[in-house]
């Protein structure tokens, strides 16, 4: 017994992150942090993004949108084209408020949480897809796999009405905490959509996927999402984040 | 007309052609978009008559020249109804033949923190959309309706207006002033029906003929013009706004009725119609309760008092006159929520007490409309299986009159930017409601949109 004892000391001196210095002995929630603290690292962000939208019979179709970021909790998007949806905008602010603009109808619309599980604009992202967020805001994390170089967490939701999600698996990159795939499952624990994060670089000071795609697994639909233009810390303005800026 | 139309189409192409060969950064800012969009309808009742026709180029042009500017313009170049022949001489006029109209539906620049920061200011023909409800809006009264297609009741006309707003953190403060009172335009075709009401004549006058006379108003600035003010802001988890239209009645009222005997049996009537001062207060809110969206709107109507006077002293019966519309407020509302079911199926419902054109407290009727749409094939389809409405004329009796309509639809998308749609209206009922009025014309009609 008194062997058992000096060895589980010893075992676990020997894995004493203080005495070696392992700072990769990371809790779920430091890492799901640190994801936080790279996707939203740019003080202000406007995007300018291709989506291509392709069915399972092959056939695409393209959309173009231009998106504003401040910190991790204001976000607008609005469509430059196609035609039949250029000037629709979606405007994503802090505590959950979202709000429409439909240029046909000249009026925003707040957006009730229904809304927020449908198709934007006929793409694999949803509306709450389109919310600028903080994962560990809205999420507790598990790590449920540690890998050389990823990070498996399973997130689940701290609030289940504010989400259309049971959960999502994240697979994070242990040198850069940049999130490479999420698994999204529905309430029935179904595993609805994957995004990949590919062409991650570096622009500025900051790292950017320049590709990533949405893949439906239901439908067999995928949105491509290629950023074409990327402006960082350019000091965007607050109205940019308001129902005004919306509907200009 | 001619003129007005070829003047347009110059205009239109000239200012593509500038915007295509000079390469200023402002004018790389513009833009003209717009869509084509054709319409048939056939009743399905009778000899299947083409109840509409209309086949409409939109063409919009916008731009923002600089920081502080934008502009935008909506004009629509349209055939709409089948010709109307009488003559052989009227044949060699492709015009005639082929009509087409121009209309100017927008046309407004922005000015952006004018005068100071955060007020705004737009001029020129605008769509001033108040309310929060779906096309059912009682406290949208600055823009007169555009009733012109019956079945698209929440279009309004735009208005040659300035309109200043103010954002704050807080709110938002929109102010308005229309130096000219515009009147709305009214049903085509059968559709019209459904919105008169007829004055009962005394017994044994047979109409031949009916000269109706529009008495505008005089045109000064304090008759003529409309004004309001709205103030909007959140409020917990919701949008509010309260707001005060001094306004008039875009619907017309008889204000004085002559009738002539032309022969022993027969009698034209000779109607003077005005269109009555109004005063509004609106409030109306938005958010959502859990998972539903909700909305609501209500309008207080303040009428002037309108008397009418029925000369039928040529018939023996004297002169009558009577209060037509009483000095008494009248609230019309509308309530109204919305929901996506997990299965993708959007319903969205609305109860609304008082119509478009309905005024004064005993003569508003109730309406529940709703709509159902559930997109498939990667939204490549949208059907509308439940969607319609349903008037009824009082509650305490609902059995005396009441009506509904069913309007199913489909949509197909099939490429981007285009979309067909293929529907029908069926409407039945009982005694006399808006929608009972109509219950000749069940119509199944076909769409086509394409935006560019």
């Amino acid at each position: 017994m008194k062997q058992h004892l000096i060895s589980f000391i010893l075992i676990s001196l020997l894995y004493h992150p203080f005495l070696f210095g392992d700072n990769e002995q990371l809790s779920a929630l430091d890492i799901l942090s640190k994801v936080d603290e790279v996707v939203n690292a740019p003080l202000d962000q406007e995007l300018k993004i291709k989506l291509i939208l392709i069915d399972n019979r092959g056939g695409q179709e393209e959309r173009e949108i231009i998106m504003y970021q401040k910190g991790s909790n204001k976000r607008v998007a609005k469509f430059l084209s196609p035609a039949s949806q250029r000037g629709i905008g979606v405007l994503s602010l802090p505590n959950d408020v979202m709000y429409l603009y439909l240029p046909a109808f000249k009026k925003t619309r707040r957006i009730a949480s229904h809304i927020k599980n449908t198709r934007f604009a006929g793409t694999d992202f949803t509306y709450e897809d389109m919310e600028a967020i903080r994962y560990s805001d809205r999420y507790t994390p598990e790590l449920i796999k540690h890998e050389q170089e990823f990070y498996t967490l399973l997130l689940k939701p701290k609030d289940v009405s504010k989400t259309e999600y049971s959960k999502l698996i994240l697979r994070v990159r242990v040198d850069n905490y940049f999130p490479i795939r999420i698994e999204y499952y529905d309430k029935s624990e179904q595993l609805v959509k994957v995004l990949r994060r590919e062409k991650i670089e570096k622009v500025g000071k900051y790292l950017v996927s320049k590709e990533s795609e949405m893949e439906n697994i239901r439908d067999k639909h995928i949105s491509k999402m290629l950023i074409t233009e990327a402006k960082f810390d350019t000091g965007l303005s607050e109205e940019i984040f308001t129902e005004r800026f919306l509907m200009r | 007309m001619r003129s007005t139309f070829f003047i347009s189409l110059i205009c239109v192409f000239f200012t593509h052609y500038v915007l295509l060969s000079q390469d200023t950064t402002s004018l790389q800012s513009m833009r003209v978009g717009g869509s084509f969009q054709g319409e048939n309808r056939v009743q399905i009742q009778g000899n299947n008559e083409l109840t509409w026709h209309e086949y409409r180029l939109a063409i919009t042009l916008e731009g923002k020249p600089t920081e502080k500017t934008s502009f935008y313009s909506d004009f629509w170049i349209r055939t709409l109804g089948t010709p109307y022949l009488h003559t052989i001489n009227e044949l060699f006029s492709a015009n005639n033949v082929n009509p087409a109209e121009l209309q100017l539906r927008e046309a407004y620049v922005d000015f952006y923190d004018f005068l100071i920061s955060n007020l705004d200011l737009r001029i020129g023909r605008q769509r001033i959309a108040w309310g929060t409800a779906d096309r059912l809006n009682p406290t949208d009264n600055l823009n007169p309706y555009d009733l012109e297609d019956i079945w698209d009741f929440g279009r309004h006309l735009g208005s040659d207006a300035i309109q200043l707003t103010y954002y704050s953190d807080n709110y938002k403060l929109n102010c308005v002033f229309i130096p000219s009172f515009t009147p709305a335009a009214l049903p085509r075709g059968y559709g019209a029906t459904a919105l008169l009401s007829f004055s009962e004549l005394p017994r044994g006058i047979v109409l031949d003929n009916i000269t109706n006379t529009i008495l505008l108003p005089k045109k000064t600035l304090w008759n003529n013009s409309l004004a309001g003010i709205r103030v909007t802001r959140h409020i917990f988890d919701f949008d509010f706004s309260l707001s005060y239209v001094y306004g008039r009645d875009c619907f017309p009222l008889v204000k004085k009725t002559v009738i002539i005997p032309t022969t022993q049996l027969n009698f034209h009537a000779y109607n003077e119609l005005i269109y009555p001062r109004l005063k509004i207060i609106g409030i109306d809110f938005t958010g959502a309760i859990i998972d539903l969206g909700i909305w609501g709107e209500a309008a207080i109507f303040y009428p002037n008092e309108v008397s009418a006077l029925n000369d039928l002293s040529a018939v023996g019966s004297g002169v009558q006159q009577f209060i037509v519309l009483e000095k008494k407020p009248y609230v019309k509302y509308v309530i109204g929520a919305d929901y996506t079911f997990s299965n993708g199926i959007y319903f969205n419902g609305q109860y609304l007490h008082g119509f478009i054109h309905e005024r004064g407290a005993d003569n508003l009727e109730n309406y529940i409309i709703f709509t159902s749409e559930w997109k498939l094939l990667e939204d490549k389809l949208k059907l509308i299986p439940f969607g319609g409405g349903i008037a009824i004329k009082d509650f305490r009796s609902i059995g005396k009159a009441y009506a509904f309509v069913l309007a199913p639809e489909i949509t197909y998308y099939p490429v981007q930017n285009a979309e067909f749609s293929l529907g029908s209206r069926i409407i039945d009922g009982k005694g006399s409601t808006v929608f009972g009025k109509l219950k000749e014309y069940d119509e199944l009609y076909v769409k086509v949109k394409y935006s560019f």
